[in-house]
């Protein structure tokens, strides 16, 4: 404690501050941008750092990342463009929101929820660091194909309406995942003898094309009706739609502090990332909610839990690196870089040999905190303008920032016709009631999932009593099959019961997201 | 920092727009080289080890030849896709790439699709070199490649950890010849390669060279290159230990080939000065990068002698390009 006042005292002092201040500024702005990540953004930054003390350029390089994935939220909410993939669940109720024309009280929601989840993971990293750290590494391929097959069952949860278009959409999901070359042999998969493919499909373009462009020609193609909307709704007048009320507060606060525990559990897993986490938080909210069908037409606790989770994930992931020197996240990996260049080599013995430091890192963290509180919330007044320009202008920038963000992501125009590609694709899934939700969580868990059972399968010398000396999983596989259980049993009750609702998820018809 | 990134941006944006101007570019006279802002392509995404090298090399090149270098990342196919697109370049010296030049002494004998050949490219020196290794827990009743091979007599079924075809033909060709019984586990990057050994998830694993941050966790039983590492020199290589599997990786300049010889070497020399630069030093020196130059002609001996070498040792292992 005594070290982290001492870090304070390192940290607030104008030149610090205003380096921090930079950082999540530039962060943020790159987050807005679809396509242009934190990842890229930190990596770029580096060198700049050279110029920078330690602590400054440390704390610099994490407020990129901590400003970016709050950022992404924005244009995920006005545009229903995921600034980063991991944000992609909050659009789903973002921006119905934002159609509603309750665009400021989503982003101040996202915002909220951003940087309680973020604050409050730093906490737990400040804490935990050393001691949790040592139990991440009792989790391994066996441990983790268990979770992520546990987690695959939230896809019941998630699948809206039809059960069997979730399961249909997450099996594509799946299908698209396995394009690329497969991890051991390097044997190509439908790779149609396009190099470009070898690495599988980027998640960044399927994303943008899926949910945003998609979303663009559906709009176009109704526009008279939604500039008629856009004036009628674009300013509303009802102070109560344009910030966040204390009901709201009191039903969002399970999901965030929820969204706050699983992104914390995930970033602290290796290897799993911000977007896994926003889409579990996202489908455990929507589970835990007594009415899951209204989720995707404007519920702000879907923000909330999908914004929290997102932004828990960036402190958490240094607890690894911080405690064993082991990156938990890309955004770990490249730190890694950063944090030896000053000086600072992440691992057990940092805490030794660099309290101080250390504790300085972490008092900046908390002051990115803040701040990122302060240049959102008026960074989004800015953004919020948006909403009110009529559709018909907003679509082409629009589609050329799509554009954009899908070349950037991999610097090549082979990303583009995997945009246009996955619009097609979300054309027709959003017109036939196609979950685009369980689609991505079966494309981002898919591949982990391989790839860990093939690994649990050597591990455990392909014996399956060798099960017995990972107890872990075993609780996972019995949690696993005890949804299943229940999940049949709800639906072979449900088919009786649900009949009459579906109306109930379409309370105001005309301001829905899928009323087109 | 925002006009940085912003530059980043605009040279994006800029070789896509000038992609088709630049073809009808009249060739420009070779005695003012460089006179304009030149191309670096990187076939990593940007923030991995590589791409911290060739911006480091590119800062400092850039310096001595007196004209911008932009990074541009064209990831993808581990190099083959920035590869492709540097063969098509104008070979001018205004589009040069800085890769590891596995993708073409190495990929070619692993996947179909990448047929790169030495003679494909003009080389332009190497700056750095790989240090892959096979590595274990500090604490592993081991200390060495024998050791481990008695050990593994003893304990059938271990695991090992295999990061790509090439490093499970490391492991194979030893189980072959000694007996082995192993479970090759596949791992997907470095990152979990550092989870399989520090979680003790297995006994062995290949190492592309980030073994050297960990020495208080992590040794090195065989070093995988021809020579031993500047930072274990006491760890012998695996030709030492009598397995003949040795593979060098280095990384340095492609250039399109048929660029002009003169500028062949003013790039090889510009390269040359990253050795004594300062950040350069603390750039690799951070992530224990060797720094171990060769020049153009020495590169360009090296790839052909590489590229026959490793063909061999695949081939002998009975691997088939997939």
């Amino acid at each position: 404690m005594t070290q982290l006042i001492g870090g304070f005292l390192d940290v607030l002092n104008l030149s610090t501050l205003i380096w921090i201040a930079v950082g999540v500024t530039v962060g943020y702005v790159l987050g807005v941008l679809p396509g242009l990540g934190k990842a890229t953004g930190v990596a770029v930054s580096i060198p700049l750092t050279f110029y920078l003390g330690p602590v400054a350029a440390i704390a610099m390089l994490i407020g990129i990342a901590k400003g970016s994935t709050a950022g992404s939220a924005v244009s995920a909410i006005l545009l229903n463009t995921p600034g980063e993939p991991s944000s992609a669940p909050t659009a789903l109720d973002g921006y119905p929101l934002a159609r509603q024309g309750k665009a400021q009280k989503a982003l101040k929601m996202g915002l909220f929820a951003s940087v309680i989840g973020d604050f409050l993971s730093t906490l737990i990293l400040i804490c935990l660091a050393a001691p949790l750290a040592q139990y991440a590494l009792l989790i391994g391929p066996v441990e983790l194909c268990a979770i992520l097959i546990f987690s695959l069952t939230f896809i019941g949860g998630l699948s809206g309406k039809s059960l069997l278009k979730g399961i249909i959409a997450g099996a594509l999901g799946i299908f698209f995942a396995t394009v690329g070359l497969e991890t051991e042999t390097f044997i190509p998969r439908m790779t149609f003898d396009m190099l470009e493919l070898d690495d599988g499909i980027a998640l960044v373009p399927m994303a943008i094309g899926m949910l945003a462009v998609a979303e663009m020609a559906i709009q176009a193609g109704n526009m008279r009706a939604l500039d008629l909307e856009t004036a009628q709704i674009a300013d509303s007048s009802d102070p109560d739609d344009r910030r966040v009320t204390r009901a709201e507060w009191r039903r969002s606060a399970v999901p965030i502090l929820r969204g706050t525990l699983i992104g914390s559990a995930i970033g602290i897993l290796p290897g799993l990332g911000a977007s896994v986490a926003s889409f579990l938080s996202y489908g455990a909210t929507r589970k835990a909610s007594g009415d899951p069908e209204s989720f995707g037409t404007g519920r702000i606790e879907g923000v909330a839990a999908a914004e929290s989770a997102d932004n828990a994930v960036v402190p958490s992931s240094l607890v690894p690196l911080f405690a064993l020197g082991i990156p938990g996240s890309v955004i770990a990996a490249i730190l890694i870089a950063a944090f030896v260049l000053h000086g600072l080599t992440p691992g057990p013995l940092m805490f030794e040999q660099n309290p101080r430091m250390v504790a300085a890192v972490y008092a900046a963290m908390l002051c990115a905190s803040l701040l990122m509180l302060v240049i959102g919330y008026f960074g989004q007044r800015l953004f919020a303008q948006v909403i009110k320009v009529p559709m018909r202008l907003i679509i082409p920038p629009v589609l050329f920032l799509c554009c954009i963000g899908a070349y950037m992501d991999t610097g090549s125009i082979f990303s583009i016709w995997v945009m246009l590609a996955f619009t097609v694709f979300g054309f027709f899934a959003k017109k036939l009631d196609f979950s685009f939700v369980t689609f991505l969580i079966g494309y981002v868990i898919g591949p982990s999932i391989e790839l860990t059972f093939r690994q649990s399968l050597q591990l455990l010398d392909h014996k399956w009593t060798n099960l017995a000396s990972h107890p872990i999983a075993i609780v996972f596989i019995v949690l696993t099959a005890a949804t299943l259980v229940l999940l049949a049993r709800a639906q072979s009750a449900g088919t009786t019961r649900t009949d009459p609702q579906p109306t109930g998820a379409e309370p105001q018809p005309s301001t829905q997201g899928r009323n087109r | 920092m925002s006009i940085l990134k912003r530059r980043h941006v605009l040279a994006r944006l800029a070789s896509l727009v000038m992609a088709g101007g630049l073809m009808a570019a009249p060739a420009l006279a070779d005695d003012h080289y460089p006179d304009r802002p030149i191309t670096m392509l990187v076939g990593y995404n940007a923030g991995g080890q590589t791409d911290l090298v060739a911006r480091a090399a590119a800062k400092v090149m850039s310096e001595e030849l007196g004209q911008p270098i932009n990074v541009v990342n064209r990831a993808g196919a581990g190099g083959a896709v920035a590869g492709r697109e540097l063969q098509k370049a104008k070979p001018d010296g205004y589009t040069i790439m800085f890769h590891a030049n596995t993708v073409v002494n190495t990929a070619p004998f692993l996947m179909k699709r990448v047929d790169f050949t030495p003679d494909d490219f003009e080389w332009g020196g190497f700056i750095t070199a790989y240090q892959a290794g096979l590595v274990t827990q500090k604490d592993s009743p081991f200390d060495d490649l024998d050791g481990f091979v008695a050990w593994a007599k003893e304990n059938p079924g271990f695991s090992y950890g295999s990061l790509s075809p090439a490093a499970r033909m490391t492991m194979t060709e030893i189980a072959k010849k000694e007996g082995l019984d192993v479970n090759i586990v596949p791992l997907n990057g470095g990152g979990e390669m550092l989870n399989a050994i520090l979680g003790n998830q297995v006994v062995l694993a290949l190492s592309g060279g980030i073994h050297s941050k960990y020495p208080d966790q992590m040794k090195m039983v065989a070093a995988l290159t021809t020579f031993r590492h500047p930072n274990d020199p006491d760890v012998k290589t695996i030709d030492e230990f009598g397995y003949e599997l040795a593979m060098d990786g280095r990384a340095g300049l492609y250039l399109p080939k048929g660029t002009p010889a003169d500028i062949v070497k003013t790039l090889s020399d510009a390269l040359s000065k990253a050795q004594d630069d300062a950040t350069f030093q603390q750039v690799t020196g951070a992530a224990n990068i060797p720094i171990m130059f060769l020049d153009a002609d020495a590169a360009a001996q090296e790839m052909v002698s590489t590229y026959q070498k490793h063909g061999d040792i695949f081939r002998k292992a009975g691997v088939e390009p997939q």
